[in-house]
């Protein structure tokens, strides 16, 4: 697919714990969680609102909240690892190498700041260009993603552009220095169907030209399908299944997946046919069961499920394709 | 063929216009914020140049022409020494507004900057500040003024006499800069602690908001981040309460003058030409009436003004 791609991990996250200090006493979020990124790669990251993606990302930059703190694990990024920087050191990180998109793109825009302004900000942050060297590139960069009149639209405030553009802005500013690792958080999630194809479209047209890796957050299987490389599904804070996405869409093996893939509606269904979904609601905070977090909803779950977590291991006979679920491991062993 | 007119660009056009340019849009239909602008705009004017062209000198006596009745030599008459009261309402008025204006910037400059750093670094700035802020607001703002005259007054003035003496320097003799830093120093320390609270509870707000993650996540430091988007998006409401804050300090200083802790005579004071129009007012309406008449209509332009300006500022609270 993509000729940049290659096995060198750029962004390699190793048991990530994040907890939240609650009244009851801290709460795991994210509960060692494993990813990496592989230079030019597109990573999906994708589950349901409250299983941890975002928490796992703005914990990277070290963005949390002041009551959420990341208690485990590591994070490295292009061989320095994020926790340990110093605040000066991250900052150079920030929007320097990794460029943010964040969900709501009708707050994430300072508004009382012209969008040229803000373009502009990390180039002479970062780049020390100078306000006019900024501006060029400030219009080059809404050209590049497709907002016609950029030489105008610089002087606009955030109010008066529609929500596409303004995602399209906030696109702009995450690709202003040319980061390596572009992080989109549910980047469509508040725009319509149609927007949704267009901004998916022009990031996958970005990923080609500037040869970047994407971590792309979603709760939509559906609209990553043609844009990643790779799926990694989250439930509850840990990684349930790992593997490339024709490999999951063709064989997702744990229970989850399978749930959220069968759940979202095709044109072969019979008309009036009720849409499939997954019984129960993902584990509060605080409150995870002992076992599989998933158990409790697992069409599938065995005693040995509610006793004891059960580790992401490869399948047999794909290498890539990981997952956590102690039936499916089994199935495959008997098979 | 359809008749619907499409001007894509003329829409544009009037889309284009500044959060700045739609609010005074706003405050233009507002017809009570418009003639308090104009007063204020009028008041800052006199302020400024009044003095320069009133027909007599604020000081100068004529006693031949004692507590007479307002006329066309002396629109608003004379006092008892025989001095204008028009010129001396005039200069009163840059009085009031060097007062209101040194007064509120200092404390916005205090305010702002307290509030900023409490409501961004949190605690234990946070709630060090607010203590403090607690602590000013628990005294009472007239008991603060008159032991600060009281205490600080007779020892700046006996330095100053010293200084004379050695010095010979006759900036030195002018005691009318004392009562000016006494005044602008203790109406300043007690009207910051409003505008900590109100920066500060902005600036929570404002922390949480997602383009100040999204500023955060491009690596801008947190000096940038404040001066930049918090800052800026704080602005409106203090605007607005640094408009009303400007009458209320010229009520104040007329308030202490005319208690006779803040401007002294000769220096006319709206605040101090009251009280001297008090003890004759029976006889001599006109002496209190003028100062009195414009230190009201000052007050209520600056509070009508502040209250367009709240309203243009958040169209959303206002309906």
């Amino acid at each position: 697919m993509n000729t940049t791609r290659s096995n060198e991990k750029l962004l390699d996250v190793r048991g990530l714990t994040v907890e939240i200090d609650g009244r009851n006493g801290p709460a795991v979020v994210v509960d060692g969680i494993d990813l990496h990124v592989n230079k030019g790669e597109t990573l999906g990251v994708v589950g349901e609102s409250g299983c941890g993606k975002s928490l796992t990302m703005l914990s990277l930059m070290r963005l949390l909240p002041n009551k959420i703190k990341v208690t485990k694990g590591s994070a490295s990024f292009d061989g320095q690892d994020l926790q340990k920087m110093s605040n000066k050191e991250l900052r150079k990180v920030r929007g320097g190498d990794i460029g943010f998109v964040f969900q709501d793109p009708m707050t994430s825009l300072n508004p009382v700041m012209r969008i040229g302004d803000q373009i502009c900000e990390p180039l002479i942050y970062h780049r020390g260009m100078k306000k006019a060297e900024a501006r060029v590139r400030a219009v080059e960069l809404l050209r590049l993603v497709g907002i016609p009149g950029p030489e105008e639209r610089l002087q606009a405030y955030p109010h008066e552009l529609s929500g596409g553009m303004r995602q399209r802005v906030m696109i702009a500013i995450g690709l202003a220095c040319n980061p390596k690792l572009l992080i989109a958080d549910e980047p469509t999630t508040a725009l319509d169907v149609t927007i949704q194809a267009q901004i998916v479209d022009l990031v996958k047209d970005l990923r080609a030209k500037l040869g970047m890796s994407v971590v792309w957050i979603t709760h939509d299987l559906a609209l990553i399908a043609g844009l990643v490389d790779r799926v990694a599904v989250l439930y509850a804070g840990t990684v349930v299944e790992d593997a490339p996405v024709d490999e999951l869409y063709a064989r997702p093996s744990h229970p989850y997946t399978r749930g959220l893939l069968a759940s979202i509606p095709k044109l072969s269904d019979a008309p009036a046919s009720r849409l499939s979904s997954i019984g129960g609601t993902p584990p509060e905070p605080g409150r995870r069961p002992k076992g599989c977090p998933f158990a409790p909803r697992c069409p599938l779950a065995e005693a040995v499920c509610h006793e004891r977590v059960p580790k992401l291991e490869p399948l047999s006979g794909a290498g890539n394709h990981r997952t956590a679920c102690f039936v499916v491991q089994k199935m495959q062993e008997a098979a | 063929m359809s008749a619907i007119p499409l001007s894509p660009v003329a829409a544009q056009e009037e889309a284009a216009v500044s959060l700045w340019r739609d609010a005074w849009h706003r405050l233009k239909r507002n017809k009570l914020a418009v003639f308090g602008l104009i007063v204020v705009a009028i008041l800052a004017f006199t302020a400024i140049f009044g003095p320069y062209l009133t027909p007599y000198d604020y000081l100068s006596q004529n006693l031949q022409a004692r507590n007479a009745v307002p006329s066309l030599q002396h629109l608003f008459g004379t006092d008892d020494l025989g001095r204008d009261v028009f010129s001396r309402v005039v200069f009163g008025t840059r009085t009031a507004f060097l007062v209101a204006v040194i007064v509120t910037v200092i404390a916005v400059l205090i305010g702002t900057i307290l509030g900023a750093i409490a409501g961004f670094f949190g605690n234990p700035f946070d709630r060090v500040i607010m203590w403090l802020t607690d602590m000013t607001m628990s005294v009472p703002n007239l008991l603060l003024v008159v032991v600060i005259n009281a205490s600080l007054k007779s020892p700046i003035t006996k330095w100053m006499e010293a200084q004379y003496l050695a010095t010979l320097d006759p900036f030195y003799r002018q005691t009318i800069w004392v009562d000016f830093i006494l005044v602008f120093g203790s109406m300043a320390l007690i009207s910051w602690p409003p505008y900590a609270r109100l920066v500060r509870a902005q600036v929570l707000s404002i922390r949480s908001r997602p383009y100040i993650t999204a500023a955060q996540a491009l690596g801008l430091s947190n000096w940038i981040i404040m001066k930049r988007y918090v800052i800026p998006n704080a602005l409106g409401p203090l605007i607005v309460s640094v408009s009303a804050g400007l009458g209320t300090a010229m009520v104040l200083e007329s308030a202490f003058s005319f208690l006779g802790i803040g401007v002294n005579p000769p220096t006319p004071s709206w605040g101090n030409m009251i009280s001297d129009g008090l003890r004759v007012w029976q006889h001599y309406p006109h002496l209190l009436a003028a100062p009195a008449a414009v230190l009201g209509l000052a007050s209520v332009a600056f509070s009508f003004l502040g209250d367009g300006l709240n309203d243009a500022l958040n169209p959303r609270g206002s309906k």
